[in-house]
């Protein structure tokens, strides 16, 4: 048996198909991704509740509907850290390689595994997102009246936005990958990543800043880039156009894969 | 052989203590010797002050920001000032006195600017109606002045910062406000009193170097009505022009000059630019004209103020102005002190590895056996790492404040209006303290989550989460939630970062989205604290019932 499972394990299928066993059989899995769809959902059907039309009519409401992706994307990056770093903390990795002697299919097939599940969860809960300000909205006066239409995925622009937010997720999650693929420590991996997230846009959201940097670490900074999908309403002010944007987030996720590819083939495990 | 009883063995060893001083020793030899955790709690504090150097840099390029110079008055202690108001004045030689009974004080959102939906009816909380003594007619000049406001009571005020409270309620038909200012040399009393013949002292001000010729008498100022909304993408903030009417009678001025006459003055040029349409006297749009035998003063510029006088009664007007210390609503310091959440993330993971570490290698097990009070065991770590956090942050955040205030001010934003906080000001210690308290708090949340989920990804995220998610959602929530969030998670805490001063005498448009907190700062800390509480609580709790 181990002959066979050795001359076959090279390939990147057989390499899927290990990890998914491996992603699908811990629990934290399960409630990682449960808490992804809960959060995003949740946090975005509270935002459509507290938001109120004669007063705020103009608001792009595909966007607010998915707010809950700023929260929901936290979870998405412990998972991608867990994925990488977990093994290292439980010396799997070592079993892993040995398995998988080229490092680069290992790390791929995780990619793979890892994007794939994220997907699928992400699209869960952005539907959700979208459900929830579908039949919340029109109640606190988001109606034809004051043209604001029913948010509904046929609409092109809603639809790239939803379609976005699930990429996004799944950018999020690559990154992560990458990230603890370099840094090994699941520790520094989710601190790294949710400082590099999260700390541009509260400094970019407060003022104060020279103009011309806040519009550059808008650009330049993974979250506040990448949600620029989100937007479908007035793209002509955003600091960056939503598909630019979310390529800005892909170059971020493509660095950190880099990194940790390469981190991971020239270190010992 | 003796068949005598040998003594039992004793270890020539201290026997195992496990007092609380040497679990701290214990808990402290185990942080100290992991170099990657002394590394990283030491770049903690540097990449704080670093980050917080690097931003003020960032936000001190500043120059073509009208935000950061706007055009003010400063008063007497340097600091911008708002100083518009309606003023009718004799000239004061030496000490003398004056008093002023207020029987009416009403006002508005000036018709035709009224805010969309339900703007606010009457007076401004902050209008002011009252007898001042004021070195001159020149904006920012030092003052004194008691006043009856709507909404705040008879408050004595002066020189812009000062404000003492006097008696509670608005002036109403049946209970006017005596007022009453005595100058005596550089010291002036103020006086209140409901009836005319009990007087109530309110307070002393010592006005330096006030010449012997000042001028006193009677002024009317309304500020404006800001209607503030956020709400996701649709931010609003508009200020809205008001006016003031005061009726004021028994006005005696002891000290005046013999057969001097009162004047009237706009203080500080009009206030409101473009007034409201229509004719009338200064009582206003729509007003009676001047009535026979009155003296009328500015009725031909009522958007400026004006004054009907009638036998011993002043109707006073005035269409906008304040007497206040000039307050703004962007922050610089605060936004630039927002940086220290890169340091902030870092202690955070500190604290949860602290803990979950020993879960991973085993060691907890050994630490357990060895002083099996599992709960004290985690209150010495939590002492422990809550106190080289707030020794790092400490450090981090002094070095960080004097370089950064420097830079900011240096780079444009004017010092009378985002003030420079010296370490030794009370304001520089609370930031200072402030900065290090919530890093040590937030590792101790974290200590507590590891301990609780004893996985470190989840326990730091977890966290993060809880500190530092709701500052975004606080700025692109509307403002009711916002609120709400800001004052439940954490998060409040950040208050205690806040640059600029807020004055209670001037009414301030609070909005996360300009990085102003619900809560007091020191408030909003002992809500992290409590969080920080809990969550030890919880994880004693937990380790007590579980096995390690």
């Amino acid at each position: 048996m181990s002959g066979g499972l050795r001359n076959e394990a090279g390939t990147l299928r057989e390499s899927v198909r290990a990890e998914w066993t491996k992603l699908r059989t811990v629990p934290s899995t399960g409630w990682l991704l449960l808490t992804l769809v809960v959060l995003t959902a949740g946090v975005g059907a509270l935002a459509a509740v507290v938001v109120k039309c004669p007063a705020t009519c103009s608001e792009d409401t595909t966007k607010l509907s998915l707010t809950g992706i700023q929260l929901g994307q936290a979870a998405v990056a412990v998972l991608a850290v867990l994925v990488m770093s977990g093994e290292y903390s439980s010396g799997m990795i070592r079993i892993t390689l040995t398995a998988v002697p080229r490092r680069l299919t290992a790390l791929a097939a995780k990619a793979i595994v890892l994007a794939g599940v994220v997907l699928a969860a992400g699209a869960i809960a952005t539907a959700g997102s979208v459900a929830a300000g579908r039949y919340i909205l029109p109640g606190n006066g988001f109606t034809g009246a004051y043209h604001s239409e029913t948010l509904s995925l046929a609409a092109g622009p809603t639809l790239r936005a939803a379609g976005g937010s699930v990429l996004y997720l799944a950018l999020i999650a690559l990154f992560s990958l990458g990230l603890a693929a370099a840094l090994r420590d699941s520790g520094a991996a989710i601190a790294a990543m949710l400082g590099l997230l999260y700390i541009v846009p509260l400094l970019t959201d407060l003022g104060g800043l020279d103009p011309l940097w806040e519009h550059r670490l808008q650009v330049w900074g993974p979250m506040t880039a990448g949600l620029a999908i989100q937007a479908t309403k007035s793209l002509k002010t955003l600091p960056i156009g939503p598909w630019p944007g979310l390529g800005v987030l892909a170059l971020w996720t493509a660095g950190a894969l880099l990194a940790g590819g390469l981190v991971l083939r020239l270190r010992d495990a | 052989m003796s068949t005598g009883t040998t003594a039992p063995y004793r270890s020539a060893q201290q026997p195992g203590r496990d007092d609380f001083p040497h679990l701290l020793r214990a808990e402290w030899t185990k942080f100290r010797t992991v170099r990657g955790w002394v590394i990283a709690m030491i770049a903690a504090a540097a990449l704080t002050a670093l980050a917080v150097v690097a931003l003020a840099s960032l936000a001190a390029n500043s120059k073509q920001n009208p935000a950061a110079n706007p055009d003010t008055v400063t008063g007497p202690g340097g600091e911008a000032v708002t100083d518009n108001f309606y003023f009718v004045h004799q000239s004061l030689d030496g000490n003398g006195s004056i008093t002023a009974r207020v029987t009416s004080l009403t006002g508005s959102v000036l018709p035709g600017q009224a805010p969309p939906g339900a703007g606010p009816s009457g007076p401004q909380p902050w209008s002011k109606a009252g007898v001042i003594i004021k070195t001159s007619t020149r904006p920012g000049s030092a003052y004194a002045a008691v006043m009856a406001t709507p909404g705040h009571g008879v408050r004595m005020q002066w020189n812009f910062t000062s404000d003492d409270a006097g008696l509670p309620g608005a002036v109403a038909a049946g209970s006017p406000r005596w007022l009453r200012l005595t100058r005596s040399g550089d010291r002036i009393n103020g006086y209140d009193s409901a009836d005319g013949s009990h007087w109530t002292e309110i307070g002393t001000a010592t006005l330096a170097g006030l010449p012997s010729t000042v001028q006193a008498g009677l002024f009317v100022a309304s500020p404006q009505y800001v209607a503030a909304a956020q709400s996701f993408a649709s931010n609003n903030w508009a200020p809205y022009d008001t006016q003031a009417a005061a009726v004021f009678d028994r006005v005696s001025l002891s000290g005046g000059q013999p057969g001097a006459t009162w004047s009237a003055t706009a203080v500080g040029g009009q206030s409101v630019v473009s007034g409201p349409q229509g004719q009338g006297g200064p009582e206003g749009p729509g007003g009676p004209p001047c009535p026979q035998g009155s003296v009328c003063i500015g009725q031909h510029t009522e958007s400026s103020g004006g004054l009907t006088r009638s036998d011993g009664t002043f109707r006073v007007r005035e269409y906008g102005g304040d007497i206040a210390p000039f307050v703004t609503v962007t922050d610089p310091l605060g936004t630039v002190l927002k940086a220290s959440l890169i340091g902030l993330i870092a202690v955070i993971a500190l604290g949860a590895l602290f803990i979950t570490a020993e879960y991973r290698r085993g060691l907890i097990r050994t630490t357990f056996a060895a002083s099996p009070r599992r709960g004290r065991v985690l209150a010495a770590k939590a002492v422990v790492i809550g106190v080289v956090t707030f020794a790092a942050g400490l450090v981090g955040a002094a070095i960080a404040l004097p370089i950064a205030e420097r830079k900011l001010s240096s780079g444009g934003w004017i010092s009378s209006v985002y003030p420079v906080w010296s370490l030794t000001s009370a304001h520089g210690l609370q930031i200072v303290v402030g900065t290090a308290g919530l890093l040590a708090v937030a590792a101790i949340l974290a200590l507590s989550a590891g301990a609780v989920l004893r996985r470190s990804a989840g326990a730091i995220t977890a966290v993060v989460v809880l500190v530092v998610v709701p500052l975004i959602l606080g700025v692109i929530l509307p403002q009711g939630p916002a609120d709400w969030l800001l004052r439940l998670t954490p998060a409040a805490a950040f208050g205690l970062q806040e640059g600029t001063p807020q004055y209670s005498q001037v009414m301030h448009t609070c909005m996360p989205y300009n990085g102003c907190f619900p809560l007091a700062p020191w408030t909003g800390f002992a809500v992290a604290c409590a969080w920080a509480a809990a969550a030890l609580g919880f994880a004693v709790y937990l380790l007590r019932r579980r096995d390690a």
